[in-house]
């Protein structure tokens, strides 16, 4: 009986990996494959044309990662600096309508981003901050920021104010209670949310394509017209580029939350 | 060093009905001082007040004669233990004990040093490396007390810290508590709701209630003369009888009872009989003076101790300890009760 559960669950546990796995290798076979006719399971040929594409500098792949980088930091920034403020209301203060407003700052997430988009776009032409790089990163905000604000007002939870008065009653004034006290309790959430601040810049399309009116190359815009038709290999090594830059950065937010969580037992 | 209080004052506007308001308390120098009271009359207010983390409405607190009521939290130089450990738990043992040396100024060497010194005094050498996380709530409860009293501060005030801990480890805590009093000697101002933690500890007491002292003195000497009915109410006295007093003969519901106290005219008050002084035989039929017959309606037994009530008339019954040794008393025994005359305490209705 018990054998048979475990067959059962180590079967679907391999079915639901393969399911993941298999897009990033059926990726990556092509993007090295020279020809894949239909009925093939691999493919004809194999050759690095893509990859010499993509990755040669007058292609324009190093500036767009750049760019996409550029406003994902940004992006993060901002975030930070607003959703500092909001999550410590939110985390440590009651006040009327606290629910309500919580809910509204949730929105983003909870509406389709394309009805957001609309509405944002027209007061961005307003503003005249369409089509630039400042532009964009204000609008990668919005999708962002409500994830930062609920890690950081977790974390704002976390710290309350009976730490703060434990550090004053031994003596530490302000300066030494944000290094020793606020920020140590905050770094959890902050790197949290600024590992998915990242994540979801990095692969925003519409809003980019939008408000920078085909002038702000992001790694995703490059990338799009490829898989969208006009060269599917190409398309997938930059796919692949992608996932290893957005790898990258998730493996690196992550040990240093696992650096803060185990040594520091956060 | 001595604190003072001076009418101090402090309420907050989430509670319009609560005010704290302490005319005048003095702790002296290395005295063991204890604030008691129940939950929510003020104790931990009136604790904050003096670490600074509360502003008083109006009023002064001294400091060994300088005034501090202006200073913020961080320059004032006390510690405080709070009813939660509170050890930072991103910082080992050493660091959280070094903490506040560490804002003192002191270079890493003096404060590890210094630290690990009071990491063995409260027994718990070789923990340095070590994170609170990893230890119990009673080995955390003693890091904090390194904590606050590492810095050889001048006013320890210390917060119910030990009600989350088991009997044992509380007696246990007491005693470790104690015995860092005689061997540095800090002025401290301690605040529970535990009676029983109030006399082991206190040299001196304050009983608060709804924000006001309502007497203050040797715990021993407040349990065994009660200045008024909170006092010996909040202390364990529950044979509180109102009745009247006329020379020295005291009334109640028909029965009457020969007390020292004297009163040249007829005066309400309260008769306070503490459970201990009421003497207990099996009864013989003869009732002499100050003594009354009755039954037994309630036993319960704890350490050797023998709880008791016993119903006098079918509107009264006292409360009575005494030894449980070579005793065999059962619900409905038929005893009697003797109560000794200057062991009585009457109190005037207040006003009378």
């Amino acid at each position: 009986m018990k054998r048979s559960t475990d067959m059962a669950v180590l079967s679907l546990f391999i079915f639901f990996l393969l399911l993941s796995f298999l897009p990033i290798i059926f990726m990556i076979l092509l993007s090295i494959s020279g020809g894949w006719p239909w009925p093939d399971i691999l493919p004809s040929s194999f050759n690095a044309r893509s990859w010499k594409y993509v990755l040669d500098i007058h292609s324009g792949t190093w500036t767009s990662v750049w760019t996409s980088l550029k406003i994902a930091f940004w992006a993060t920034f901002i975030d930070l600096a607003l959703a500092l403020p909001a999550g410590n209301a939110l985390g440590r203060y009651e006040f009327p309508l606290k629910g309500f407003l919580e809910t509204l700052l949730m929105l983003p997430i909870l509406v389709p981003p394309v009805v957001i988009l609309m509405g944002l776009h027209r007061t961005f032409i307003s503003l005249g901050i369409t089509e630039t790089f400042f532009g964009v990163v204000l609008a990668h905000v919005v999708p962002t920021l409500p994830y930062m604000i609920r890690a950081l007002t977790v974390s704002f939870g976390k710290l309350g104010f009976e730490w703060e008065e434990q550090a004053r009653v031994l003596g530490a004034g302000w300066l030494s209670r944000l290094f020793n006290v606020i920020l140590p309790f905050l770094m959890p959430g902050m790197i949290a949310g600024s590992a998915l601040t990242i994540l979801i810049s990095m692969s925003q399309y519409i809003i980019t394509l939008m408000m920078g009116g085909g002038q702000v190359i992001t790694l995703t815009m490059r990338m799009f017209p490829y898989i969208n038709g006009g060269d599917q290999v190409t398309g997938a090594a930059y796919a692949v580029l992608f996932s290893m830059i957005a790898l990258i950065l998730l493996i690196f937010m992550d040990l240093s939350l696992n650096r803060l969580y185990r040594e520091k037992r956060l | 060093m001595d604190l003072r209080i001076e009418n101090v004052k402090k309420q907050f506007s989430s509670e319009r009905d609560f005010i704290l308001d302490i005319p005048e308390l003095e702790i002296h120098k290395g005295e063991f001082f204890g604030l008691i009271g129940e939950s929510g009359c003020g104790k931990t207010t009136l604790l904050k007040l003096i670490a600074g983390l509360l502003i008083p409405d109006e009023g002064s607190i001294y400091l060994g004669g300088e005034e501090i009521t202006g200073i913020a939290a961080e320059n004032r130089g006390m510690a405080m233990v709070f009813q939660q450990d509170r050890l930072f738990p991103y910082m080992n043992i050493l660091d959280n004990v070094a903490f506040g040396l560490k804002m003192k100024g002191l270079t890493k060497n003096d404060r590890y040093a210094r630290s690990s010194e009071f990491l063995s005094a409260v027994g718990l050498g070789g923990f340095e490396r070590r994170y609170p996380l990893e230890l119990s709530g009673g080995q955390r409860q003693r890091i904090a007390i390194a904590r606050a009293l590492v810095t050889n501060p001048p006013l320890v005030l210390i917060d119910e810290p030990f009600s989350a801990l088991d009997p044992n480890l509380r007696r246990e805590m007491r005693d470790l508590v104690l015995q860092l009093h005689r061997e540095y000697g800090m002025t401290t101002l301690f605040v529970t709701h535990d009676r029983e933690e109030g006399f082991y500890l206190f040299k001196r007491m304050a009983v608060i209630k709804k924000g006001k002292i309502t007497e203050t003195g040797i715990p021993r000497v407040l349990y065994e003369s009660p200045g008024n009915l909170h006092t010996a109410r909040f202390l364990g006295i529950e044979n509180i009888i109102a009745g009247s007093l006329f020379e020295n003969r005291f009334t109640s519901r028909g029965s009457c009872l020969t007390v020292s106290t004297f009163s040249e005219r007829k005066k309400d008050g309260f008769l306070i009989i503490r459970p201990e002084v009421i003497g207990l035989s099996k009864s013989s039929d003869v009732e002499d003076e100050n003594e009354l017959k009755g039954h037994i309606t309630g036993i319960d037994y704890s350490s050797g101790i023998l709880n008791l009530r016993v119903e006098t008339s079918p509107d009264s019954s006292f409360m009575l300890t005494c030894t449980a040794l070579d005793r065999e008393l059962r619900i409905g025994d038929k005893v009697k009760l003797f109560f000794p005359a200057g062991k009585l305490i009457f109190l005037p209705t207040e006003g009378s």
